[in-house]
């Protein structure tokens, strides 16, 4: 059994220009102490997904249409209860992009990491705050005892996100969510929050849920990827997989606008043209069509999901939702595995 | 899993390529919008600010337009129809001119007795109307109390209530001190309504019995056919005869406690309380625009300096600084007071804008789009003109339309407390102040200048809103 | 925190000898000589106005004369009110004015953060749509309109229940001063409601509140520590603007109520032109105004932890 599981999800906001189907039919899995990176551009739907199940968009205007999620077998969408007690916080750990704006001004550094103890474990003040003070020394902060009574207005970015890590792991969750924890920092900065996870990770053995739009986090982090894009799902596969054995056009699109460092000459970065369809009214078809170069007159209507051979037989399972692997469509595709 | 996992087929696809055009791509789907059409647009679907907007444009044309319409002079007095009623008009039935009074006498009564205390005396009895009561005057008649001994005079009072719950008499508007004369006829400003008079003895040294009658007497309108000439209401005096009826003069708001026409002071009011409101603010906040724009492009030590000074004009009470310059400017009571007020007004109000729109112009100067310009090459008047100005607008529109009302309300109140504009010159502020002297008796004339303030500032308010919610979303965020 | 304090007091200081000066040089420039004007000054006082203020001497040597003597506290005599100092006159009509205006602030404060909080919380349903249509019209509606309509309240009241359970004006009792207090703060208190509440809208979207339910608090502490502690502030910064209003609506409302505070008096002496009265009650409102919005500034600091170790 899975540790997380989200199945079909379906997220759709009314605004004033329409609905917008921002989530259209996500599934993925999540095992214990696996890291799974959830790959896309800006608005492909990636943190919607994961707010959505936790519970923490406001709906309204959110919905959730339909699908489910759950935790080691119980349901827990919209970040329900186990046994009457709360997952978010205590299962479920969540650290967010802007660590300067996600952490309450006015309250103390220590109060703030104590209180998920107080409220969950049942801690006394004192001690919540004793172990506030151990959780900030975990994760690498200076004079922790001095720094859990400042006021995140005197913090740095990075020990910002540092505390934000220490608050979310304070009642020891299986699933750690990090959505793009990193993009707001430094890049020196980000290899050190990188660091700090893997090494949380192997002592705590949680699961980490990673979502960035950076392939090198991806890279150096993930275990497992979810390349999303208009809402869906369109390849997943072990890192490996994704990466070099890409089966679907979009990740072959993301990799070309990845800057590498493996410099053969003076590479050009290849931009994808063009723009995401408007999800107010989202394509039948492959939502991708309208960019891609390998686009056929099938693109028009929904492109099922085809299951990739694997390489090894120990590896992951590895799919795409593209045509070009369709039994019968033999156009030779350059870039795309097709499977062996 | 195999390959080809095959969930939606039926039949075989075609896999034939479909070029695809980059360009098409790139459109976008949606019409796109500037933003003074998105903010329109916005504007439009706010039901609330559009109402505010078309009640803003009625009073305005109700200012400009209003005394065109209604010819009536603010300051023309009535004296007929004092504190009226807002309703339809009135009119009054012609009477012969007024013809003295002989009064009456009762030499039957008992003889004065002094040794009497007040108290003892008895009320008289059958207090009645001789003829008709109209607004020429009221005659009274009454009988001493034959039973009791006899009072040395007599007071009559008048009341607009029934003077029974808690024996309030109202006003003395008679003393008769001959015993024997038991008639009296009231001529002391009377209107066409229902009074309550009431008569009780006086003992020899003039004090009062707690022993009275009262009687309920109906006022009828009456004009003699030579006044209704004078005033305009008929051509010919000759033509009216006794008992016709003749229209008055119409006030459709009414009038307030010197007869002036409601409607006419309120429209002359609009021109004084609107100018001051609308002038006012958009001098202050046209001078805060400027202060706060060359403050912003200076920056340094320059910026420092003139920001200092506006917090330090924001310390300045200005109910006081009010009272200087009125003292400086010389008004004395009777001057209108509306240049003091101004110069006031924009002297001290003007720190909040500047302060606004510093702060965007701080905030535009770093923004990524003016930096990208300056590198393209683009020189300073450009970079103002084409990215500041047209950035800043939106906020100078907000500030404006929550400028006026504080104007408006800022004017009422000094000449509330009588600071403002003096009376005669009408302003809904001044109208208020002379409207709460009658409050308890003619509530129209506090209640229509309130109205009036209170719907305009009303809409300005909630077009702000509107166009706050309108123009942009970062804005809401900054106040 | 305290060389803070140090700075915003000097900076209080120089805008109170601004209003001084320009309150002085204001009065000495009124047409003729305020000693002369048609006002019927005892030779009595006037010798000792002149003896005081040196009428005679140059005008630097004047102002410095009433500098001296505004900085020991002595705002000279009244003119219409002979033998009277205008010491006395504040010291007696002020306190007045301050309890009024106390309960005023205090009933508007706690009203707006209170209105303010439950219209965001039933955002869009009946209670919000009522308590912001009540507010719309606390902001249209001038503040005299409501002295005078709460004194037709009382007087409705006063008469359906047969007894007097609020006077209609006047001072002296509890009971005297609820209803002025209330009319007072009314106006504020429509404002600061709608300052809370948007406030709590913004704090709504904030992200630290995201992280609060992503920790998995209970939702009244989500509201109590988060939300609430936050929105207040912005109500806590217009405080000291909003106690100038109600300190110029307090001389309305003791107009209306026939209460015997410094601003009915205040508004009595300009009528009359007694300038030495206004002189110095200008002069200590201004004082007074000056130091409230450093109080208040203050106690921002205390509020909001950014302010604090700046």
């Amino acid at each position: 059994m899975a540790l997380l599981e989200v199945s079909d999800l379906h997220v759709e906001f009314d605004t004033y220009g329409g609905t917008v189907h921002a989530v259209r039919g996500v599934d993925f899995r999540l095992d214990e102490g696996q890291t799974l990176a959830i790959v896309g551009e800006s608005g492909c739907g990636k943190s919607v997904t994961v707010q959505s199940f936790t519970g923490l968009i406001p709906m309204p205007p959110g919905r959730i249409v339909r699908g489910g999620a759950t935790l080691r077998g119980h349901d827990i969408l919209g970040g329900g209860r186990i046994d009457g007690k709360e997952v978010r916080g205590r299962e479920i750990g969540m650290i967010f992009q802007d660590p300067m704006t996600s952490l309450n001004p006015t309250m103390t550094i220590g109060d703030q990491i104590a209180e998920p103890l107080q409220v969950h474990a049942g801690m006394k003040r004192r001690t919540a705050h004793a172990r506030a003070v151990e959780l900030l020394e975990m994760t690498r902060i200076p004079e922790p005892a001095k720094r859990a009574e400042q006021y995140p207005f005197e913090f740095s970015g990075g020990m910002l996100q540092r505390a934000m890590i220490a608050m979310a792991l304070s009642c020891e969750p299986s699933v750690l969510i990090a959505d793009e924890p990193t993009t707001a920092l430094d890049v020196t900065i980000q290899a050190q929050i990188l660091d700090l996870m893997v090494d949380l990770q192997r002592e705590n053995g949680m699961a980490i849920a990673l979502i960035t739009h950076d392939l090198g986090v991806v890279a150096r982090m993930a275990d497992e990827v979810l390349v999303m894009y208009a809402g869906q799902v369109v390849e997943r596969g072990s890192v490996d997989d994704v990466f070099y054995r890409s089966a679907h056009p979009y990740t072959l699109g993301l990799k070309a606008a990845m800057p590498t460092n493996q410099s053969e000459g003076e590479q050009d970065l290849q931009p994808i043209d063009g723009s995401p369809p408007d999800l107010f009214a989202p394509p039948e078809g492959c939502g991708y069509a309208a960019r891609c170069p390998f686009a056929m007159e099938a693109c028009q209507g929904p492109p099922p999901v085809y299951g990739i051979r694997a390489a090894a037989a120990d590896a992951y399972d590895h799919e795409s939702r593209c045509w070009l692997h369709h039994e019968d469509c033999d156009i030779a595709a350059e870039g795309v595995h097709k499977g062996e | 899993m195999s390959e080809a996992d095959m969930t939606t087929g039926t039949g075989v696809p075609s896999f034939a390529p479909v070029p695809t055009s980059a360009t098409e791509a790139q459109v976008i789907s949606r019409p796109s919008l500037s933003y003074w059409q998105d903010a329109w647009r916005r504007l439009k679907a706010n039901r609330r600010a559009l109402i505010s907007l078309w009640i803003v444009v009625g009073l305005l044309l109700f200012t400009v337009f209003g005394p065109f319409v209604w010819r009536v002079d603010p300051d023309d007095q009535d004296l007929d129809q004092i504190s009226k009623p807002l309703g339809p008009a009135s009119a009054a039935t012609v009477a012969t001119a007024f013809e003295p009074w002989a009064g009456v006498y009762n030499t039957l009564g008992p003889l004065p007795d002094t040794s009497v205390a007040a108290d003892r005396l008895l009320a008289p009895a059958e207090l009645v109307a001789v003829g008709e009561a109209t607004t020429q005057a009221v005659r009274l008649s009454w009988q001493p109390n034959r039973t009791a001994r006899g009072a040395s005079g007599w007071r009559v009072y008048r009341n607009l209530y029934d003077p029974a719950p808690d024996h309030a008499l109202g006003l003395p508007v008679g003393e008769i001190l001959n015993p024997a004369e038991t008639g009296f006829e009231d001529r002391l400003d009377l209107e066409p309504r229902r009074y309550f008079y009431s008569v009780l003895p006086l003992d020899a040294w003039g004090a009062e019995s707690s022993n009275y009658i009262t009687l309920s007497v109906d006022v009828k309108r009456v004009i003699t056919a030579e006044e209704a000439v004078v005033k305009g209401l008929a051509d010919d005096a000759l033509e009216l005869a006794p008992g016709d009826s003749v229209e008055l003069a119409f006030h459709p708001l009414g009038t307030d406690y010197l007869g002036r026409d409601m409607l006419a002071r309120l429209m002359h009011g609009a021109r004084v309380s609107l100018f001051i409101g609308i002038v006012a603010s958009f001098v202050y906040v046209a001078f805060g625009i400027l202060y706060g724009a060359a403050a912003g492009f200076a920056g340094g030590r320059v910026d420092q300096l003139l920001m200092r000074f506006a917090d330090f004009v924001v310390a300045l009470p200005f109910l006081l600084f009010m009272i200087l310059f009125r003292i400086l400017f010389g008004v004395e009571s009777g001057d209108s007071g509306i240049a003091p007020m101004l110069v006031a007004m924009v002297l001290l109000s003007w720190p909040a804008t500047a302060r606004l729109v510093r702060g965007q112009i701080l905030q535009i100067r770093e923004e990524g789009y003016v930096g990208a310009a300056r590198l393209l090459g683009a020189r300073s008047v450009w970079l103002v003109m084409r990215h500041m100005i047209p950035n800043t607008m939106g906020v100078i529109l907000v500030t404006l339309t929550f400028a006026v009302p504080s104007a408006i309300f800022t004017e009422a109140f000094l000449s509330f407390i009588g600071m403002g504009v003096a009376p005669p010159t009408p302003s809904w502020g001044s109208m208020c102040n002379e409207g709460l002297k009658t409050m308890l008796t003619t509530p129209h004339e506090l209640i229509a200048p309130a109205l009036f303030i209170s719907i305009t500032v009303l809409a300005f308010n909630l077009l702000g809103d509107g166009l706050r919610d309108a123009l942009d979303a970062r804005m809401r965020s900054t106040e | 925190m305290g060389r803070y304090i140090l700075r915003r007091l000097v900076q209080g200081v120089i805008t109170v000898w601004f209003i001084a000066t320009a309150t002085f040089f204001a009065m000495h420039n009124v047409p003729g000589d305020p000693l002369q004007s048609d006002k019927a000054v005892s030779a009595e006082i006037r010798a000792n106005l002149e003896a005081r203020y040196g009428l005679d001497k140059p005008l630097m040597e004047q102002y410095f004369i009433y500098l001296a003597n505004m900085a020991q506290g002595d705002f000279g005599i009244s003119f219409t009110q002979q033998n009277r100092e205008v010491n006395d006159i504040i010291a007696e009509h002020f306190r007045i004015s301050a309890a009024l205006g106390i309960l005023a602030i205090a009933f508007a404060a706690l009203g707006g953060i209170l209105w303010g909080a439950l219209t965001a919380l039933y955002r869009n349903r009946l209670p919000d749509i009522v308590i912001m249509l009540l507010v719309i019209l606390g902001i249209s509606v001038p503040g005299f309109v409501f002295a005078g309509l709460g004194q037709l309240g009382v007087v409705n009241l006063n008469a359906a229940l047969g007894f007097t359970l609020f006077p209609v004006g006047g001072w002296g009792t509890v009971s005297h001063m609820i209803v002025p207090a209330l009319v007072l703060g009314l106006g504020t208190m429509a404002f600061l409601t709608r300052l809370m509440r948007s406030s709590m809208l913004e704090i709504a979207n904030a992200d630290f509140l995201r992280t609060a339910r992503a920790k998995g608090l209970p939702a009244n502490r989500i509201f109590r520590k988060h939300q609430l502690r936050n929105a207040i502030l912005p109500v806590v910064t217009v405080l000291g603007p909003s106690i100038a209003a109600i300190t110029t609506g307090g001389f309305v409302v003791e107009l209306v109520f026939a209460i015997p505070g410094l601003g009915r008096y205040f508004v009595q002496a300009v009528q009359q032109s007694d300038y030495t009265v206004i002189m110095g009650t200008t002069v200590f409102y201004g004082a007074f105004l000056v130091f409230m919005v450093i109080v208040v500034d203050i106690i921002y600091g205390f509020v909001d932890p950014r302010v604090r170790l700046e």
